[in-house]
């Protein structure tokens, strides 16, 4: 069975984001698939108490650490072996069937490809400009143990050294010099950002909706307003 | 000593690797050659001939470029016979070769990509060697978790390493995510019982530096 995941918690996004993600889904994929929400405010069928393993560890780093709960599906009590994770700040272009038919040797997880590489190996050891971005990841039961693990075993280092996961994940399981690594990315063009572009340098417009790309991010905004701009883009 | 020794055989190798730095590495490069890179490097070698330390082994952790610190050490301890540097920069080690050429083809100088805070380090100098290190040079305390998580992870082989760290109470950078306000915290955080140097020093660029040396 194919699961589609979100995530939910504190006060940015409410109930309406994740209905309207759960609509999106219904209205853009072929293939069947479970819907669920981790979620620490549970009232749906769909929605899933999001573990609170990690809580004690938060220090205002490592942001948004309880994506990775889902790293360990086993523990969500899920059935199924196809899992593809979506943010609910997205705006599904077309049929999510092309996540769950891509071959999974490997994981997949967006490859920003609006940045520019060399900014981002620049600030490799500082901690910025990260060329991966967890807004969307497919991967297969047990594909994502090895880094859930790698954080159980290292918890404090990583909590106190990452500012974000996106930048903790592209330390230990990417590599923007081309050697393999634990994620694949998808390819240029499945994924654009509202904010962001889509390829650097030449197709770097912000704010430009992008119908032939498969999903649109609302990511690194750095703007207060950007869930009611998305909000306002969702019947576009 | 108050100075590094500039050799023809070093300003040829300097040469080389500045003039074959990549555009978007440049600025990095220039950063760690400043004042305040120099005066910071020059208070260990200072401090530890006044130890009469006799260096052999020297592992680096996050020792970026290495152009100062690894002539340093060979040119005032004729002890040392071998520097490794633990590197988390992918960037670095071509450009740190190349400032470092002439003793990287003598066999006295090596960089490893490695995150010393999440993996042990092991000499890879002699095979059958068991990789142990009698000084850790660590200058970009400031840069990550406390040093007593790196000693415990390496405990089984670097068991009497000779510490000598260094960090700064800047913490106008993002990426400075450990600074400490004393040399005292510095001896806490790397849970140095026995300490045999410790110490500030006001940098050129006004950020005071601290340092330790002990076990």
């Amino acid at each position: 069975m194919n699961n589609i995941l979100c995530v939910n918690w504190g006060n940015k996004y409410g109930r309406e984001y994740v209905e309207k993600l759960k609509q999106q889904c219904e209205e853009n994929c072929s293939v069947p698939f479970n819907f669920y929400c981790l979620t620490d405010n549970p009232t749906e069928p769909y929605d899933i108490p999001i573990p609170t393993t990690w809580d004690s560890h938060e220090n205002g780093k490592f942001w948004a650490y309880r994506k990775l709960y889902m790293f360990k599906e086993s523990q969500l009590g899920i059935t199924g072996k196809n899992f593809l994770y979506l943010d609910l700040d997205v705006i599904i272009h077309q049929d999510l069937k092309y996540f769950f038919e891509l071959p999974m040797e490997r994981p997949w997880i967006v490859r920003g490809w609006w940045n520019d590489i060399e900014v981002c190996k620049k600030n490799f050891s500082k901690f910025k400009s990260t060329p991966i971005n967890s807004s969307i990841i497919r991967w297969n039961s047990n594909q994502l143990i090895e880094a859930y693990n790698h954080i159980e075993k290292n918890i404090d280092t990583i909590f106190f050294t990452y500012p974000t996961i996106d930048n903790y994940l592209n330390h230990f399981f990417y590599d923007m010099y081309g050697a393999k690594s634990l994620f694949n990315v998808f390819p240029v063009g499945d994924v654009y950002s509202w904010y962001k572009g889509n390829v650097f340098p030449d197709d770097m417009e912000a704010k430009k909706i992008r119908k032939e790309c498969k999903v649109c991010l609302f990511n690194n905004s750095g703007e207060t307003n950007d869930a009611e701009e998305l909000k306002s883009l969702w019947n576009i | 000593m108050e100075y590094l020794k500039f050799t023809p055989e070093l300003a040829n190798d300097w040469k080389n690797a500045l003039s074959s730095s990549e555009p978007y590495v440049f600025k990095r490069v220039m950063d760690s050659m400043n004042q305040s890179q120099l005066e910071s490097k020059l208070w260990i070698i200072q401090e530890l001939i006044k130890l009469g330390v006799k260096p052999k082994k020297v592992a680096i952790l996050a020792g970026w470029f290495a152009q100062y610190i690894v002539p340093l050490l060979y040119d005032n301890f004729e002890s040392v016979e071998w520097v490794e540097n633990f590197e988390i920069d992918q960037d670095v080690k071509r450009l740190s070769y190349k400032f470092n050429k002439r003793l990287k083809e003598d066999k006295k100088y090596q960089i490893i990509i490695k995150n010393v805070m999440f993996d042990k380090i092991q000499s890879a100098q002699h095979a059958g060697y068991n990789g142990s290190m009698d000084t850790i040079i660590n200058c970009a305390c400031e840069h990550m978790y406390p040093m007593w998580k790196f000693r415990d992870l390496n405990k089984t082989v670097q068991k009497n390493s000779l510490y000598i760290l260094q960090s700064s109470d800047d913490d106008q950078h993002d990426d400075h995510i450990n600074c400490v306000q004393s040399e005292d915290e510095l001896i806490d955080q790397a849970r140095i019982k026995h300490v045999m140097y410790s110490g500030s020093k006001i940098l050129s660029n006004k950020s005071t530096r601290f340092m330790v040396i002990g076990r």
